[in-house]
């Protein structure tokens, strides 16, 4: 009979999530840096006439082209800064596209202990954690754009 | 410039057939029309597209897409150009900013809407193609014949002489076979 080696069976659960904090209209988000496809200089958007909330618009990035999501609209506000941002995040029907003010999004890890469900429901999120008197919320990718949240 | 300068989708492989497309402005906007629904190409210098347009005894509509799909045109409409679609008796003139050319592409580089647009949009576009630095947008001719098609339909129905059904298939089946 086989015996264990003494390594679990099971991979171990993380203890951290990895973040990348960015901001729009000068409010404070987060999204796992799983979910991050990359980040670029912001190219103007193609408008695409239709009526998906918040999906109205494509951005061509070299040879490709992605659906925009227009997280400012959600959050009614105006993305900040001269030189935009734009952050791809991974969602589940195909790559995004997010215009975000130019403030250079950071890295963080973030204890799971410090992660607490997010009160507020104008994004869509996986949890928060506080950043002073801040409540910064992780976006749950998969579900922008999919409707109510 | 050319369209044939500007494009950046040329056939590479003569073993897929092409597919050609017309490359207009519409509110700044570019925008693609199935070039195997086109009839043809009027310009006017004043406006007076925006008439229906008796051309050999034939009245064409007036197709205002800007409207339909809410693009922003002020001031531009002093030099229009038209372009005439057709599918079996469904015709009609879009009006349009300016007529860029024809454009031949690969069916690979006819590119989906993404699929997070999910409202009716997905219905008014055959696609997307890389163009001129940005993208247009390939509208579907059987939206934008639509509302003449209800008009040849409430014909023929008064005539009763043609199959409702039949008129709706043949715009349908055309596009279908793209």
């Amino acid at each position: 009979m086989l015996r264990a080696n003494g390594h679990s069976q099971h991979p171990e659960t993380p203890r951290s999530w990895h973040l990348l904090v960015f901001s729009v209209g000068g409010r404070r988000l987060a999204i796992k840096t799983l979910d991050v496809g990359g980040i670029s200089q912001w190219h103007e958007s193609i408008p695409v006439s239709g009526r998906t909330p918040f999906v109205s618009a494509v951005v061509r990035l070299n040879q490709i082209v992605l659906p925009v999501f227009d997280l400012a609209a959600v959050l009614q506000r105006t993305v900040q800064g001269k030189s935009f941002l734009c952050l791809r995040v991974k969602h589940s029907l195909g790559d995004m596209a997010i215009c975000i003010d130019e403030e250079i999004p950071i890295l963080q890890t973030l204890d799971l202990s410090l992660i607490q469900p997010y009160r507020d429901k104008d994004v869509p999120a996986e949890g928060s954690y506080a950043h002073g008197q801040e409540e910064v919320p992780i976006l749950a990718v998969s579900r922008l754009g999919m409707g109510l949240w | 410039m050319a369209v044939s300068e500007k494009s950046e989708a040329r056939v590479t492989s003569a073993s897929t057939s092409p597919l050609c497309f017309i490359i207009t402005t519409i509110g700044g906007r570019y925008f693609g029309f199935e070039a195997e629904y086109l009839l043809g190409v009027r310009t006017s210098e004043n406006g007076e597209f925006l008439q229906d347009q008796v051309v050999q005894g034939i009245a064409d509509q007036v197709i205002n897409l800007a409207v339909r799909l809410n693009v922003a045109t002020e001031g531009r409409w002093d030099r229009t150009e038209g372009v005439l679609l057709g599918a079996g008796k469904c015709r009609g003139y879009v009006l349009v900013e300016k007529v860029h050319g024809s454009l031949e592409v690969h069916p690979s580089q006819l590119l989906p809407l993404p699929p997070q647009f999910r409202g009716p949009e997905r219905g008014w576009y055959r696609g997307m193609i890389l163009f001129d630095q940005s993208v247009a947008l390939v509208l579907n001719t059987a939206w934008v014949l639509e509302e003449q098609l209800g008009g040849v339909m409430a014909k023929t129905e008064s005539e009763g002489t043609e199959s409702i059904v039949a008129l709706q298939g043949q715009v349908q089946s055309k596009s279908q076979a793209c």
